[in-house]
């Protein structure tokens, strides 16, 4: 009895969610006619800006892309006339927590962190994904149309992460790339140290280094096993079957080591966060130690290593410009973060590290830009920096023949403040212009 | 034993002289000149906006503005050729500088928590919002309480002592609060309020003994007047005589408040308790119900565009602010954060993208609508003739993301300069800043204000 009123309950619940998000959810199939956006200042990014430029997009894809005059249109093609509007590619947000949460103080709606253990490679954000936020159509209404879907860092190894499309008629449509990374991270967040008397095992940076290292130590020995086994069980195929007995017998499977073997092997990357010098020391030799390949993240406070970052080539993911500097340090110490990272030629990508405000993004380019980034360089680190660190610049991060059809139009700069974003293509589909808050604001701008 | 009460002295001595030059700051502010700004944009707030114009200012005062001014001759000039000059930000909700005393948890009504009891004048958080343009803000104690404690009303004189960096004059407030979170702090401890019913109950119920507290008073009064020897005075009792000063209108009341109904619950309470509510904080709902809230004649100081942090914020909009300035609500932007509020210029111009505020309007929410919800707009929060020389000179357009602060002047006394070495800051005698983490706002995934 208990159990179908739980299941009522839980019933009543899905369907309330159902409606509650039944915004907006429509085929995301490509357009099947051509789209011609024509007049606009055209920022492809890679190949420059064109003044008056013509973008065409068919079945998802951007067919044509050049000056008006020099891009024919073809017959049949829906025109729209964005003279006065800027287009420009899809914006890429390297780190988010976009289907892990919904209302942050409502822990039945958040998925954002496993902290049971520091070690959780295992752990799979396609496995959460939440394709009917309420957070997604808000964050697409400002031109950002990927991003990466990662835990927060509470964990050492915290879990594997996704990068999404920001539009789709369920999951598996959103979900453009599963388990592509995984973070690492080391900034003290990963202490279990929340009080003198209640602190358990890693309590400390030694802790926490000593534990990730016997982690990957045993991920390794794990590889061996396996390898060995592989070895044996090809001898034991080799053999004349009147020869085979003894069987090789495998080794149990155990998903946390599984899951980090093909990082050990150098195929997938670690995302390293890490803040301060020291830190980033650290955990660099680490990855060093066990030939991990490695995107850096965070170091806003690594300032003093920044020629020695320029000179690994590594590429670093930031945007916690508004991080606060430590007393006594000059106010403007992280606002010039990106700026001093770019100067020595390191390539970046924004992240906003957020969830509801990830829409912000652009704004905190625009503020590095302020402080000495170059504005085309800030430009590169929304889009197609981004799309060359994660893997896909096939597809995305700039206005080329082949690649998808995620274009944004609107009205002025991307980075500016007052700018509106008017229309957003993704996948060649245009989005409508429909969020929760639009529908508020709709609702009582008329009362 | 003469001899040792000697050595104590010149001890005392000692350690009293160490401490008047170690003690960081400077406890005079510096002496006000003629200082005239030239070839600036300037963005007055109330009377558009005047290019290639001049500020001349007189003994911290704006004594005139226009396209040109009648400076005198030994008067300091700043040259702002290419540059942006605006009144000076006003922070109408922020915790900074007060480490972690922000909320007395441990009772819901808490009016004679004074925060100026831990105002820290030395808190880096005053250096960062001073850079980021802002001259004045009110610090307010937390939400946890449903009447928490009174504000205390800071000039960012960075550099002077405590006393220096107060806002003379300024009227005094107090934090009310409602919703989740005080239903949320005594709730977990088993304790009245555990719903927004109970909240309204513990509110109402100090409110009727303040009531009582004020007629026993007036009633030994009127008797001791008479001459009545035997007259008893009342035990004087500082939480009701707070809230007196509440009910008797020398208070302004400040609700910490999200939800379109309890806008119209505490404009209620209000009403039956006599005393007028001065502005709604956060009010994220308020584009629900702005004609009520405006009738009332009540201001909102809220975000522009957070949202989701908790159930009661979950209808918040971006539009929240314009429409409801549209309506006629007084509308501040405030920042509730040591961070956004380095850039609250940023979160202003949200406001134009998202329902289409012209810039004056725009800088309006950050400047006079602020200073009138302090009290103080007949001081601060516009460039007129009479008001404090309160100004922040900018490299580009304060609404545009790319623009930066070159300086901010408070009483006319440059307080930081971008161009300085080191940290900017004329009057910052080398000493250890305080200062940890963010006030109001959470750094990872927790619940903000």
């Amino acid at each position: 009895m208990k159990t179908i009123k739980t299941f009522l309950t839980i019933l009543t619940i899905t369907v309330l969610s159902v409606t509650a998000s039944a915004q907006a959810k429509k085929t995301a199939t490509p357009a099947s006619t051509a789209v011609a956006l024509k007049g606009g200042k055209v920022m492809t990014i890679t190949k420059g800006t064109i003044e008056n430029g013509v973008v065409v997009m068919e079945n998802g894809k951007i067919t044509a892309v050049g000056a008006a005059g020099a891009v024919t249109i073809p017959k049949g093609a829906k025109v729209i006339d964005v003279t006065g509007m800027t287009v420009y590619p899809g914006l890429i947000d390297s780190h988010t927590r976009l289907g892990l949460t919904e209302i942050s103080a409502v822990d039945m709606t958040n998925d954002t962190q496993e902290p049971s253990d520091p070690i959780t490679p295992q752990i799979r954000v396609a496995d959460a994904f939440h394709a009917e936020s309420e957070l997604i159509p808000v964050t697409r209404l400002n031109g950002i149309t990927n991003a990466i879907v990662s835990p927060t860092n509470r964990n050492t190894l915290p879990g594997q992460l996704s990068f999404i499309q920001l539009d789709g008629k369920d999951r598996d449509e959103m979900l453009m790339v599963q388990d592509l990374a995984l973070p690492l991270n080391f900034n003290g967040r990963q202490r279990r140290n929340e009080s003198f008397a209640n602190s358990k095992f890693p309590a400390t940076r030694m802790g926490v280094a000593a534990q990730l290292r016997q982690a990957l130590i045993d991920a390794q020995d794990y590889q061996q096993k396996w390898a060995d086994f592989d070895k044996k069980s090809a001898e034991w195929e080799k053999k004349p079957e009147a020869e085979r007995k003894d069987k090789p017998t495998p080794p149990k499977r155990d998903l946390k080591f599984e899951s980090l073997v093909p990082y050990l092997q150098g195929k997938k990357p670690v995302v390293l966060t890490a803040d301060t010098t020291s830190d980033v020391k650290v955990a660099l030799e680490m990855a060093h130690e066990f030939n991990l390949k490695v995107i850096l993240s965070g170091v806003m406070q690594a300032q003093s290593m920044f020629d020695e970052i320029a000179a690994t080539k590594l590429p670093v993911v930031l945007g916690e410009i508004y991080d606060t500097p430590k007393p006594n340090q000059r106010y403007d110490a992280e606002y010039s973060v990106p700026a001093e990272l770019a100067k020595r030629g390191v390539k970046i990508a924004f992240a906003s590290y957020d969830s509801h405000q990830v829409r912000n993004l652009p704004y905190a380019a625009g503020y590095a830009v302020a402080f000495g980034l170059p504005y085309d360089e800030a430009m590169k680190a929304l889009t197609i920096n981004p799309a060359e660190i994660w893997g896909v610049a096939d597809k995305l991060g700039s206005l080329e023949v082949g690649k998808m059809a995620n274009v944004v139009v609107a009205n002025g700069d991307p980075l500016e403040l007052k700018t509106d974003v008017k229309m957003v293509f993704i996948n060649g589909h245009e989005v409508p212009m429909v969020s929760k808050q639009t529908q508020l604001r709709d609702a009582y701008m008329q009362r | 034993m003469k001899a040792k009460h000697l050595r104590a002295s010149v001890l005392c001595a000692a350690v009293m002289l160490w401490a008047l030059f170690a003690s960081a700051q400077t406890s005079k502010p510096p002496q006000p000149e003629d200082v005239v700004i030239k070839n600036a944009t300037i963005l007055t707030v109330t009377h558009g906006t005047i290019e290639n114009g001049s500020i001349l200012i007189h003994n911290g005062k704006i004594a005139e503005v226009g396209k040109s001014v009648s400076a005198p001759a030994n008067a300091k000039v700043i040259d702002a050729t290419g540059k942006y000059v605006m009144p000076g930000i006003i922070d109408s909700h922020a915790h900074l500088a007060l480490g972690d005393d922000v909320n007395e948890a441990t009772s819901p009504v808490t009016p004679h928590m004074m925060m100026l009891d831990a105002f820290d004048y030395t808190d880096k958080a005053i250096y960062h919002s001073l850079a980021g343009g802002v001259t004045s803000e009110m610090l307010l104690h937390g939400s946890a309480n449903m009447i928490g404690g009174q504000a205390v009303i800071v000039k960012n004189r960075f550099g002077l002592d405590r006393e220096a960096m107060l806002f003379e004059g300024a009227p005094r407030s107090i934090k009310f609060a409602s919703g989740e979170n005080p239903k949320r702090v005594y709730g977990n401890r088993n304790q009245m309020p555990s719903t927004r019913m109970g909240n309204f109950a513990v509110q109402r119920a100090a409110l009727q003994e303040a009531r009582e507290y004020i007629r026993d008073w007036d009633a030994y009064n009127e008797k001791a007047a008479k001459g009545d020897k035997d007259a008893k005075a009342p035990k004087r009792d500082l939480k009701l005589e707070a809230l007196a000063d509440v009910l008797r209108g020398k208070v302004m009341v400040q609700i910490h408040c999200y939800r379109a109904d309890e806008f119209l619950t505490e404009m209620a309470i209000a009403r039956e308790f006599g005393y007028k509510v001065r502005a709604f904080h956060h009010g994220l709902e308020v584009y629900k119900v702005a004609d009520k809230v405006a009738a009332e004649g009540v201001g909102l100081a809220t975000f522009t565009d957070w949202w989701g942090y908790k159930m009661e914020v979950w209808d918040a909009i971006p539009w929240n602010a314009v429409i409801s300035m549209r309506k006629g609500v007084k509308v501040a932007i405030k920042s509730d954060s040591n961070d956004f509020m380095r850039r609250l210029n940023q979160e202003a111009a949200k406001t134009m993208r998202y329902g289409g505020a012209t810039e004056e309007e725009a800088l309006k929410m950050i400047t006079l609508n602020p200073a009138w919800i302090l009290g103080v707009d007949n001081r601060v929060g516009s460039i007129d003739v009479g008001k404090d020389a309160d100004l922040a000179i900018w490299n580009h357009h304060p609404l545009s993301s790319y623009a930066i602060v070159d300086k901010v002047l408070i009483d006319g006394t440059v307080y930081f300069d971008r161009s300085l070495p080191g940290l900017g800051l004329p009057f910052w005698k080398d000493a250890p800043m305080s200062g940890g983490g963010f006030g109001g706002a959470d750094d990872e995934e927790g619940v903000r204000e």
